[in-house]
C-alpha cells in the first residue's frame, strides 16, 4: 500500500497527500478553500510546487476536468518586504 | 516614481531578446531581473541549440548568453535592473512595484511585457522530502554555475529535453547516471539526445514510474515501476535501484503570478504546461498594455522564447513607432515560430495554442506523428531498418571516407545543411525534414561532425587498411584522448565491442569543445563503433 502520509504535496508548510485526499472527500473540492484550512500555497513558494497536484487530486476524486476548476488566486507582493518600505517611516524619499 | 516607455520583466531568454528589440528602436526599456545575473536558464545550457541558422542553431546556449547580455550592457536605451524582484502591478494606477536593496521601487511603464518564465513541477511519490531529491534545474545550477558536483550516482526521472540534457551534462562532470525513467511510451526529448547517453551506457526505461525514494536520513535508492498502455502500475514489476540522487525532470509550469494578480484573463491549458494567459498573435494579453513572452506564454524552448521576445517587444514598441521595416520583421518572426513549431514534436504546442484562442486557430497545418511507436523514440537506439536506410550502397561505402547521419527523428534543425562545404547535405524546403547526404558530393571531409547539436553525425573510413577500419566521432568529455592511444570501442548502447586506436585528435577553437576522435577498429565494426572509453 501507499503511503499517503509520506508523501509531502507542500513542502513550505509540511502538508502530506492524506491530509490533501481526506479533505477533499470532505468536500473541500476549491483550492482556495484547501488553502486557507491547510496554509498550502501560503509559504514560501505561494503554490508554486502544491498547486498542480492539490488540482490535479481534486480532478481525480471529483472527475472534473482541471480545465474547469477554480484556479490559485494569487496577491501581491510576490515578495518579503519591509513594513518601514510600505509605511514610509525611516524612509529618505522626499 | 520611475518613468519609461516599456518595462520588462524577467532576464531570461524571452526578456533580454524583448528588451532588445526596444532598445534597438530607440525606445526607453527598463529591463529587471530578480538574480544579481541576467540569462535566465540560458547560462547553464551548455549544449548546443536546434533550430534554424538564423536563430544561432548550433551555438551553445552559454554563448548565445553571452552575446545577448553584452547587446543588453552596451544598449543605452535600457536600463538594466539587477537584484530586483517584481512585487505588483497596480492596472488602475498603471504602477509596478519592485524591490532592490531593499528598496521598494515604483515604475510607471506605459506597456509592460512580463517574460517570468516558468519553474519546475513536482512530483508526489512515498518519501518524496528527503534530502538527495532535486530538480533538474537546481542540478544544473549546482554543476554549471556554482561547480559543484551534486551527487555520485543520480536517477534521471522523466525523459523530456532537460531531463536528458541534465544527465548528459551530469556525465560530463564525472556523475554516473544509473538510469532515466519516463512514464510515457516513448521519449519525451529529441531521441538524438537519449542516443548521446544511450551510447555512454545509460539505461532508459519507458513506461516506468517512480514508486518510492528508499532511505532513512538521505537518499540510497528508488523503488520504480512499470506502468501499462493505461498509466496503471503493473504489480511485480518493482525495481529497486542504487542511487544517492533522484532528479525530477517532469515538466515546468508557466510562472504566471503577476499576470493573474494583474486581472489578465487566464486559462488552463494542460499542452502549454498548465495556467496560462490568454494572448493574440501578437503576444498581447487581454489587458491592452500588457504583453507576454517565452515559458510563461506556454512552455517551448528557448529558441522559441527567443523570438516571441523579440515579437513582444516589437508589438509593444510598434504602439509607440511606425516602421514599416518592424511590421516585415514582425512578420518574420511569426513565420519563423510557425515553422519551429510545425514539425511532428511540435503537435503538443500546436494543439495548445490553437485552445488559446477562441474562434481564432494558430496552426492550420502541421505534421503528427503516427499512432505507432518506432523503437528508435522509445530506446534512442536506431533499429537494423533505420541504419538500412541512410548507409550509401557497398561501392560508394568501399570507396572513400564518407558521413552518416544517424537522424531518424523529424525535429526542426540544420546545422548540418549549413556547415557542408560541399552542399552535399540537404533537407528541402522544410527545416523539419530528415538531412540527406548526396553521396556522389560528399568528399568525407567530416566537418559536419562537430556542428551537429545531437551529436548524431560520424564519418568512417571503411578501408583505413586492409583489415581495419576508421571511425570519427564528436566527443565531449575530459580528458580528450592522445593520438595512439587506445581505448574501449562502445556501440551505441554503451558496450563494449573492442580495443581501438586512437589515429586523429581533432580539435580548434571554431569546434567550441565538440573533439572529433578517429579510431581505429577491425572491419567488421564499422556500422557498431559509436562511442568510446578512456582506458584508465
Amino acid at each position: 500500500m501507499m503511503k499517503e502520509d509520506n508523501i509531502i504535496v507542500c513542502r513550505c508548510e509540511d502538508v502530506t497527500l492524506k491530509d490533501i485526499r481526506e479533505l477533499i472527500k470532505r468536500g473541500y473540492t476549491n483550492i482556495e478553500e484547501i488553502k486557507r484550512i491547510t496554509r498550502c500555497g501560503m509559504g514560501p513558494c505561494q503554490g508554486k510546487n502544491c498547486g498542480q497536484i492539490i488540482l490535479r487530486e481534486i480532478s481525480m476524486i471529483t472527475g472534473i476536468p482541471v480545465e474547469k476548476l477554480t484556479l490559485q488566486r494569487y496577491r501581491p507582493p510576490f515578495g518579503g518586504i519591509k513594513f518601514s518600505e510600505v509605511l514610509g517611516e525611516n524612509n529618505d524619499e522626499k | 516614481m520611475i518613468e519609461t516607455d516599456i518595462l520588462v520583466v524577467g532576464g531570461g531568454p524571452a526578456g533580454i531578446s524583448a528588451a532588445l528589440a526596444c532598445g534597438r528602436n530607440n525606445i526607453k526599456t527598463v529591463l529587471i531581473e530578480e538574480r544579481d545575473f541576467l540569462g535566465g536558464q540560458l547560462i547553464k545550457q551548455t549544449h548546443r541549440f536546434f533550430g534554424s541558422k538564423e536563430e544561432r542553431a548550433g551555438s551553445r546556449g552559454i554563448r548565445i548568453a553571452e552575446d545577448l547580455m553584452n547587446e543588453i550592457k552596451k544598449n543605452k536605451n535600457i536600463d538594466l535592473y539587477l537584484d530586483a524582484r517584481a512585487l505588483g502591478y497596480y492596472e488602475e494606477e498603471k504602477i509596478f512595484t519592485v524591490l532592490q536593496n531593499g528598496r521598494m521601487l515604483k515604475f510607471s511603464p506605459r506597456k509592460l511585457i512580463i517574460a517570468t518564465g516558468a519553474f519546475e513541477k513536482s512530483l508526489s511519490f512515498e518519501n518524496n522530502d528527503l534530502p538527495g531529491i532535486y530538480g533538474a534545474g537546481a542540478v544544473q545550477t549546482l554543476m554549471n554555475i556554482y561547480g559543484v558536483k551534486p551527487a555520485e550516482r543520480v536517477l534521471m526521472i522523466g525523459s523530456g529535453n532537460i531531463g536528458l540534457i541534465v544527465s548528459y551534462q551530469l556525465i560530463q562532470a564525472g556523475v554516473q547516471v544509473v538510469g532515466v525513467i519516463e512514464a510515457a511510451p516513448e521519449i519525451g526529448g529529441y531521441a538524438v539526445h537519449a542516443s548521446k547517453i544511450r551510447r555512454l551506457g545509460v539505461p532508459l526505461y519507458t513506461s516506468h514510474t517512480i514508486k518510492k525514494a528508499i532511505g532513512n536520513e538521505f537518499v540510497t535508492g528508488a523503488e520504480i515501476i512499470e506502468l501499462d498502455r493505461n498509466w496503471n502500475e503493473i504489480k511485480g514489476t518493482e525495481k529497486k535501484i542504487d542511487c544517492d540522487c533522484i532528479c525530477l525532470s517532469v515538466g515546468l509550469s508557466p510562472l504566471v503570478d503577476i499576470l493573474s494578480q494583474s486581472g489578465c484573463e487566464m486559462v488552463y491549458i494542460p499542452e502549454l504546461g498548465g495556467e496560462v494567459p490568454v494572448r493574440n498573435e501578437n503576444m498581447q494579453t487581454s489587458i491592452d498594455n500588457i504583453y507576454v513572452a517565452g515559458d510563461l506564454a506556454g512552455i517551448e524552448e528557448a529558441t522559441a522564447a527567443m523570438l516571441e521576445g523579440e515579437l513582444a517587444g516589437l508589438c509593444a514598441a510598434n504602439t509607440f513607432i511606425n516602421d514599416v521595416k518592424q511590421d516585415e520583421r514582425i512578420e518574420k518572426i511569426k513565420n519563423n515560430l510557425e515553422v519551429l513549431r510545425s514539425g511532428p514534436k511540435g503537435s503538443k504546442i500546436r494543439s495548445g495554442l490553437n485552445k488559446l484562442i477562441k474562434g481564432e486557430t494558430f496552426f492550420q497545418g502541421g505534421r503528427n506523428t503516427g499512432s505507432e511507436i518506432e523503437a528508435f523514440k522509445k530506446t534512442g537506439i536506431p533499429s537494423g531498418e533505420n541504419l538500412r536506410s541512410i548507409l550509401p550502397d557497398e561501392k560508394r561505402i568501399n570507396e572513400t571516407p564518407f558521413a552518416l547521419i544517424e537522424c531518424f527523428q523529424e525535429i526542426p534543425c540544420d546545422p548540418c545543411v549549413n556547415n557542408c562545404p560541399f552542399g552535399a547535405i540537404t533537407e528541402g524546403t522544410d527545416i523539419n525534414n530528415l538531412p540527406k547526404i548526396d553521396y556522389s558530393k560528399c568528399t568525407g571531409c567530416g566537418s559536419c561532425i562537430s556542428r551537429c547539436p545531437g551529436l548524431a553525425i560520424f564519418l568512417i573510413n571503411k578501408n583505413y587498411s586492409e583489415n581495419t577500419s576508421t571511425v570519427s566521432m564528436p566527443y565531449e568529455m575530459l580528458p580528450v584522448p592522445q593520438k595512439g592511444e587506445i581505448v574501449d570501442v562502445l556501440d551505441r548502447e554503451g558496450k563494449k565491442i573492442v580495443s581501438g586506436k586512437v589515429v586523429k585528435v581533432l580539435k580548434n577553437e571554431k569546434m567550441d569543445k565538440t573533439n572529433v576522435i578517429s579510431v581505429e577498429i577491425p572491419k567488421e565494426f564499422f556500422n557498431v563503433a559509436r562511442n568510446i572509453r578512456l582506458v584508465k
